[in-house]
């Protein structure tokens, strides 16, 4: 079907869904770039996120990692709660890569695996896929552009603006190929369990996304 | 205060510095006046042309001026030859010193026309100018640049402190301020012209029967007239002067010396290995320069001292009364440059014959002329756990 | 469509979900011509090399030497593993159970346990608390930061001048005296010769193979480690070494290499070996000085008119004062070599012209002054001290010494004392009766024992009650001795800050890490050619900093700036600014004698060139003369006898060079009925120390199966039935490792190494993942500092002995453990 054959109504059907997609995108990107604080967390156990989140969790392949998030989001009344959270993002995305789960795709992509210097091949890709849609990494988080929070945050991006096909193409070389091991990293080294969850729910809404663009594309 | 030195070396660069030296209007104006008088004056002599004559011929200090803020800057005032290097109370003494000068450019003109000829001749044509800065207190900068009209609150903190200490003593510019219009003469490694610029360079008249300091490992002589040396005497050494006969001086050295050799070397104190002076074989001998008195044995090494006093002639320059100046330099060279390595050790840490050890060891990196690293050597020792025994 | 249903359902449940910015922006344009501004080779340089870079989209893309290092070092191609290190430290972080409960957290999770990111205001905080909570409580006894080390080169942001006047400005505080490297030599050697000798210039290179019939080198292996300099490196004395192979060749020089191993600079050079007994040269050196006594060929006139103390020494020599005659027969049982090589020597060190050239690593030993003690005595019988291509140095491998200096001044450097007119906000001096400088390898038992006094160099030391430790640029975990014994060390530690590049042990050992960024990230200047000052180097910035990290001018500027300090910290001058000023000021102090651009100049040309110098040979002046040119010793002579050593009354260093049995020692001395295996743990081949140990794909060089490489003789091999390429557990009673085995004709029977510089990497005792933190755990990796022993090497340097090391070791059967070594802190609970 192209964009010529479709009525108006199909049409908008067509950006609402893809708008919806956009915004999944966007939350995973949100809870991988960084730690959970206040304001996002604020953000996420207002109402609409809530009903946002319970929506998601209507699918049986994302329930339970969803009820799992919003379970550890209703734990996080202190700030000594959200510490704890914050060693947990942190011993998994931040200080190390063998004994964690460092968020970079070139880590999981090459032969030399967790010790594959960063800014290499997989940055420079990204980096060229930003620069043809006119973006480019925040200054203000200053991490490779094969870190997954930029990955998801580009697949949310071409969910708006790019067509099935050219977001079939991405999200399946650009993040599947490597998704999986990811997820499995996280939950092995992950000691709590809010971001094992979030990157198992990552991997399941990237397939089931996957199977809907393939179908729309054929 | 090594600082301050490089300051200024600063000052030949950017020229935003030039407002450091505040340039006054009046002294604008009369830099104007002065020059258009001096010209006019002069024309006949084609003085102008007699100066490149000379200075164009190995064309380095007109060159070198050239690169510098006094030459070129953004509020358009230069400096140019007569500026700095012909006396501005010319009107009175001009026909005297054109007569001086003509006969010394008349030298310089045969025994400087090559680039390297003129590059030996330079610290000596140097110092004769900076001697005549000196005698009238800079007064040529002082026509621009006015302690007065100076604006502190624009310098950093450490300019501040140096301007201010001068502008109290009304001290000549050229004490700091060398080699700023042409490149610093090659001074040697026996010259240290940072230190000099700190504790000067000594009294004009030293007095029979007091004490003072060497501000310069100096030269020691025979007696008042020859040039034959009979040895040195090391940097920030008690001396008393005995005689003083035109520019020498004859002074008294106290010290100890080791009973091995010729016995040429005499030291701070018994057993303790701080030069003080290194007299040649033919002076330790002469009759009457050396006189021994009783003898010990150092238990910590077997040999035997005397302790003597030598009585022998040196250059009346570089002798200063005060040493605490000597030391301040030191302290803050020796804070400053041992630290580029390695956490300098406390001056206490080691005793006054170890020091010398330590720090011929470690000054592979270390930037000093030779009379520097001496005087820091003995700064050390008589700063080390055998005086100060607050030791850790 | 079910699909499309669910996600229409999705954008009902709301349109604004997240208010945060997304990690993605519009591309900006400026920004992005910028980063495609790869322009054409970048200058810098490091302690591997000179080099230059060119970048590729703004990533530092090709790596290649400096134009005059005709020798360069392969480990350059590590540069790139480094910077773009996965185990960057990235952010500032500290570990959360000292972010909830301060100095009372459970110190004991140190080293294993959870960080949390906090910015980097936050950080800077929180160590200023901890400062002002420890000069309160304690004064400046109290807090150690003293600890530094080798640093990245670059005049401007040596990571150490810049925390020590930062902290500095906060308080005052403990200091160390010496080094790890040669700690016993250069104490030791100011009593002897007069001076540190270990780093002095030392006569020239084109004199020796001029002048030599025979170099010694003694437990020296400069072909391995002239590879790493001070200052940026450009190996100008390989020329030197490929003129010697030539000569050995020839013939013409003769190069006796005595070791107990086959060195990498005897193979270079094809030149013979004296295999010796580990850690017994003193006795071999005793048995070739009473040969020359014997038979009168040492040069008793030298003695008589150069040195003090034969005489008091020959009774020793020759068995008059304890019954032992010091024979070759005598030193043949003690160090296997023969009586008959011993008298051969005798006679071959005093026939022509010889140079002693002595390595580091036989100081690093229990009693390691001795042998560089007896050594300068041999020197002194053979007569040539001060002769060119005769004599001793004691640093031919380091850093170009013995390559001619050309005598040009070098840059200064960022201030690392405060200014003469600036105090601390804590300005107490009051140590409560401890010392206020302990020696460099004792900080450990100072935290153990505080208020014990020890003897050291002729004075006492009262050990300090450490309670917070600063480090930069420096990883203790790699060179301290006994990684156990510093963990409980560690556990009495109420702070640890360490500010670096990459997760080093030591920042996991830490409560407050903070990012620098490498050398490569930043402009800098640096003399290049070490010893030679051959030039002086831009170093230019490759790429920015990357992460959160910054520069170490930038940390300590935002620190001082939280004291309320910025403007006494920098002078009021900005990075820039202090980079033109160590320029102009280098300028003006070779004014005349070396030309030197602008500065814009000198940074367009990435190099001022400085000329060659002129050789020169150690001593001359004083055998020229010694009355006027004397010695930095008591007596101005070479002490063969020290009265002022002597009267310290030492039993472990008395007043003349001295054969004493060490605490543990192979082949037949004690402990080797248990342990008989002597571990080395020298400078790596491809390493400085612990820098670019990280740089993974470089590492995988020469790693065996990931792990560091444990050299063995195929005799012990086959013994316990390892091959190469087997993973083997080295042991002792201190503490157990994992390596990886190399059977090598290198290494005689009863020797093994491991170099230093591996990456301290624990694991649970049993190799399982957890209890890394804990006494007694596993290296994963092969640090040889988790077998040695922490003791002092005499009263008198109280330096490290690395070198006296006994172990044991077996094919490892258990539970093979990840390597732990590279990945930051690991999360285990506890």
């Amino acid at each position: 079907m192209s964009a010529s054959e479709m009525n108006a109504s199909e049409m908008n059907s067509v950006a609402v869904v893809n708008q919806a997609r956009a915004m999944v995108y966007r939350l995973l990107s949100s809870l991988f770039a960084k730690e959970v604080d206040h304001q996002l967390l604020h953000e996420l156990t207002g109402e609409q996120a809530q009903a946002f989140l319970a929506q998601l969790a209507s699918e049986p392949a994302f329930k339970q990692d969803i009820d799992t998030l919003i379970s550890v989001l209703n734990t996080l009344k202190t700030d000594k709660a959200l510490l704890e959270l914050a060693a947990d993002y942190c011993g998994l995305f931040l200080v190390g890569t063998k004994h964690s789960a460092s968020p970079y795709a070139s880590l999981y992509l090459n032969e030399t695996g967790s010790e594959t210097p960063l800014f290499g091949e997989q940055h420079q890709q990204m980096v060229q896929f930003l620069k043809q849609s006119q973006l480019q990494v925040q200054t203000s988080f200053p991490e490779p552009a094969d870190h997954i929070a930029v990955i998801l945050a580009y697949a949310e991006h071409i969910c708006l603006n790019s067509g099935d096909a050219e977001q079939l193409k991405f999200i399946e070389s650009y993040l599947n190929t490597w998704l999986g091991n990811f997820a499995a990293k996280v939950t092995q080294c992950d000691t709590g369990t809010f971001y094992s969850a979030l990157a198992r729910l990552t991997q399941s809404w990237v397939t089931s996304d996957l199977e809907g663009l393939s179908q729309t594309t054929h | 205060m090594k600082w301050i030195i490089n300051i200024w070396r600063t000052l030949t660069k950017p020229a935003k510095f030039l407002t450091l030296g505040s340039v006054s209007i009046s002294a604008f104006l009369m830099g104007i006046i002065f020059w258009g008088g001096f010209n006019t004056a002069l024309e006949a002599t084609n003085t102008e042309e007699f100066c490149i004559s000379c200075h164009s011929m190995e064309s380095m200090p007109y060159k070198e001026l050239q690169e510098t803020v006094h030459w070129s800057n953004h509020s358009g005032v230069r400096a140019t030859c007569p500026d700095c290097h012909v006396p501005h109370n010319w009107s009175r003494k001009i026909a005297r010193k054109m007569e001086a000068s003509h006969d010394v450019w008349g030298w310089m003109l045969q025994t400087v026309n090559t680039p390297e000829k003129f590059e030996e001749k330079r610290l000596e044509m140097a110092s004769r100018e900076w001697k005549r800065f000196d005698r009238d207190n800079s007064l040529a900068c002082k026509n621009c640049h006015n302690y007065d009209s100076m604006k502190w609150e624009s310098m950093s903190k450490l300019a501040q402190k140096q301007m201010k200490r001068a502008a109290e003593l009304d001290q000549s510019c050229i004490d700091c301020h060398k080699g700023i219009a042409h490149k610093l003469p090659d001074m040697g490694t026996s010259r240290a012209p940072e230190l000099i610029a700190q504790v000067g360079s000594g009294e004009s008249a030293p007095q029979v029967e007091q004490t003072y300091f060497s501000a310069l490992t100096k030269p020691l002589y025979f007696n008042e007239k020859t040039d034959v040396e009979a040895g040195t005497l090391n940097i920030a050494t008690k001396v008393k002067v005995l005689e003083t006969k035109g520019n020498r001086v004859k002074i008294g050295i106290d010290g100890w010396r080791k009973k091995i050799g010729a016995g040429r070397v005499i030291y701070f104190d018994f057993g303790l290995n701080i030069l003080s002076a290194q007299l040649s074989k033919d002076a330790a001998l002469e009759e009457g320069v050396m006189e021994v008195f009783e003898e010990k044995e150092d238990p910590l090494t077997g040999l035997k001292w005397q302790r003597v006093e030598a009585k022998i002639w040196t250059d009346k320059d570089y002798l200063v009364t005060d040493l605490q100046p000597l030391w301040d330099y030191a302290r803050e060279t020796y804070s400053t440059s041992c630290s580029v390595c390695h956490t300098q050790p406390a001056e206490a840490h080691f005793d006054a014959n170890t020091w010398p050890g330590m720090f011929q060891g470690m000054i592979a990196f270390v930037n000093m002329d030779q009379d520097t690293q001496a005087l820091v050597q003995k700064y050390l020792q008589e700063h080390s756990s055998t005086f100060d025994k607050s030791a850790h | 469509m079910k699909r499309r249903d669910f996600l229409k359902g999705l954008v009902s449940t709301s349109y604004v979900v997240l208010s945060g910015a997304s990690v993605l922006a519009p591309l900006n344009a400026l920004a992005a011509a910028g980063a495609k501004k790869d322009d054409g080779w970048l200058t810098t340089g490091s302690h591997f090399g000179a080099f230059k870079m060119k970048r590729k989209n703004g990533v530092i893309d090709q790596v290649i030497p400096f134009d005059s290092d005709k020798y360069p070092s392969d480990m350059i191609n590590g540069v790139k593993g480094l910077v773009y290190n996965p185990s960057r430290v990235r952010y500032p972080m500290v570990r959360l159970d000292f972010l909830l409960n301060g100095h009372k957290s459970n110190t004991s999770q140190r080293g294993d346990f959870r960080f949390v990111r906090v910015t980097w205001d936050k950080a800077l905080h929180l160590l200023k608390d901890s400062l002002d909570e420890v000069q309160t409580k304690y004064g400046p006894s109290g807090l150690h930061a003293g600890q530094t080390g080798w640093r990245a080169t670059g005049q401007l942001h040596s990571c150490t001048s810049h925390m020590q006047r930062a902290i500095g400005m906060h308080g005052n505080f403990v200091k160390k005296i010496g080094d790890y490297s040669t700690g016993a030599g250069q104490t030791i050697l100011p009593y002897i010769l007069g001076s540190t000798e270990v780093y002095a210039q030392g006569t020239s290179w084109s004199l020796i193979l001029e002048e030599s019939d025979t170099i010694i080198l003694w437990s020296n292996d400069p072909y391995k480690n002239l590879q790493v300099g001070w200052n940026a490196e450009t190996h100008e004395s390989y020329a030197y070494l490929a003129q010697l192979k030539e000569k050995v060749k020839q013939g013409k020089i003769r190069v006796i290499s005595i070791d107990p191993v086959v060195t990498k600079t005897q193979k270079y050079l094809g030149c013979e070996q004296l295999y010796v007994n580990p850690q017994t040269d003193v006795a071999l050196m005793l048995g070739i000085a009473h040969e020359m006594v014997t038979k009168n060929l040492h040069d008793t006139k030298f003695i008589e008119g150069y040195s003090l103390g034969f005489d008091q020494f020959l009774p020793y020599l020759m068995g008059e004062s304890d019954g032992v005659a010091k024979t070759p027969e005598w030193a043949s049982e003690i160090t296997s070599v023969s009586p008959e090589i011993i008298r051969d020597l005798a006679k071959v060190m005093t026939k022509g012209r010889t140079q002693m050239l002595m390595g580091w690593c036989i100081q690093r030993q229990q009693h390691g002054e001795q042998p560089y003690w007896m050594a300068a005595v041999l020197a002194t019988m053979i007569g040539q001290i001060g002769l060119p291509g005769g004599g001793i140095s004691y640093g031919h491998h380091y850093s170009s010494i013995g390559v001619p200096s050309s005598g040009a001044a070098a840059p200064g450097a960022f201030p690392r004392n405060l200014d003469e007119d600036q105090k601390p906000i804590f300005d107490s001096n009051d140590f409560k009766g401890a010392s206020s400088t302990i020696p460099v390898a004792r900080w450990i038992d100072s935290i153990l024992e505080p208020g014990k006094t020890i003897d050291a160099n002729g004075s006492k030391v009262t050990f300090p009650d450490i309670k917070m430790m600063v480090f930069s640029g420096n990883n203790p975990w790699n060179h301290h001795q006994d990684r156990n014994r510093m963990k409980q060390a560690f556990h009495k530690l109420e702070c640890v800050v360490s500010i670096d590049v990459n997760w080093t042990a030591t920042c996991r050992f830490s409560d407050i890490v903070l990012p620098a960024c490498t050398t490569f990230e930043r402009n800098d200047i640096d003399i290049y050619g070490s010893y030679a000052n051959r030039g002086l180097l831009a170093m230019q910035k490759m790429v920015e900093p990357l992460y959160e990290s910054l520069s170490d001018f930038e940390i300590f500027t935002r620190f001082a700036a939280v004291l309320g300090k910025e403007k006494e910290y920098t002078r009021g001058m900005s990075e820039k600014d202090w980079l033109v000023k160590l320029y102009n000021d280098c300028k003006a102090a070779n004014a005349g004698k070396f030309e030197m651009p602008d500065f814009e100049g000198f940074w367009k040309e990435g190099y001022v060139y400085f000329g060659e110098g002129k050789p020169w040979t150690r001593h001359a002046d004083f055998r020229e003369d010694p009355e006027i040119n004397p010695l930095g010793t008591p007596s101005g002579l070479i002490e063969i006898f020290s009265r002022k050593i002597a009267q310290y009354g030492y039993d472990d260093c008395p007043g003349h060079p001295t054969w004493m049995e060490k605490a543990e020692r192979s082949h037949g001395g004690p402990g080797s009925n248990k342990f008989p295996v002597w571990m080395q743990s020298c400078h790596p081949d491809k390493r400085l120390h612990s820098q670019m140990c990280e740089s993974a794909e470089f590492r995988e060089t020469y790693a065996v199966k990931g792990r560091e490489p444990v050299y063995m003789s195929p005799a012990d091999a086959k013994q316990r039935g390892i091959k190469s390429g087997d993973i083997v557990r080295v042991f002792n009673d201190r503490g157990q490792l994992l390596a990886g085995a190399v059977v090598s004709n290198n290494y005689p029977q009863g020797v093994i190494r491991i170099q230093e510089g591996a990456w301290y990497g624990p694991v649970g005792a049993d190799g399982s993942k957890e209890g890394g933190a804990k006494v007694g755990a596993l290296c994963s990796y092969g640090d040889p500092n988790t077998l040695t022993m922490d003791i002092g090497t005499s009263k008198l340097a109280q330096a490290c002995s690395a070198y006296t090391c006994l172990v044991d070791f077996e094919k490892y059967k258990g539970k093979v453990p990840e390597v732990s070594s590279f990945s930051g802190p690991i999360e285990t609970q506890i």
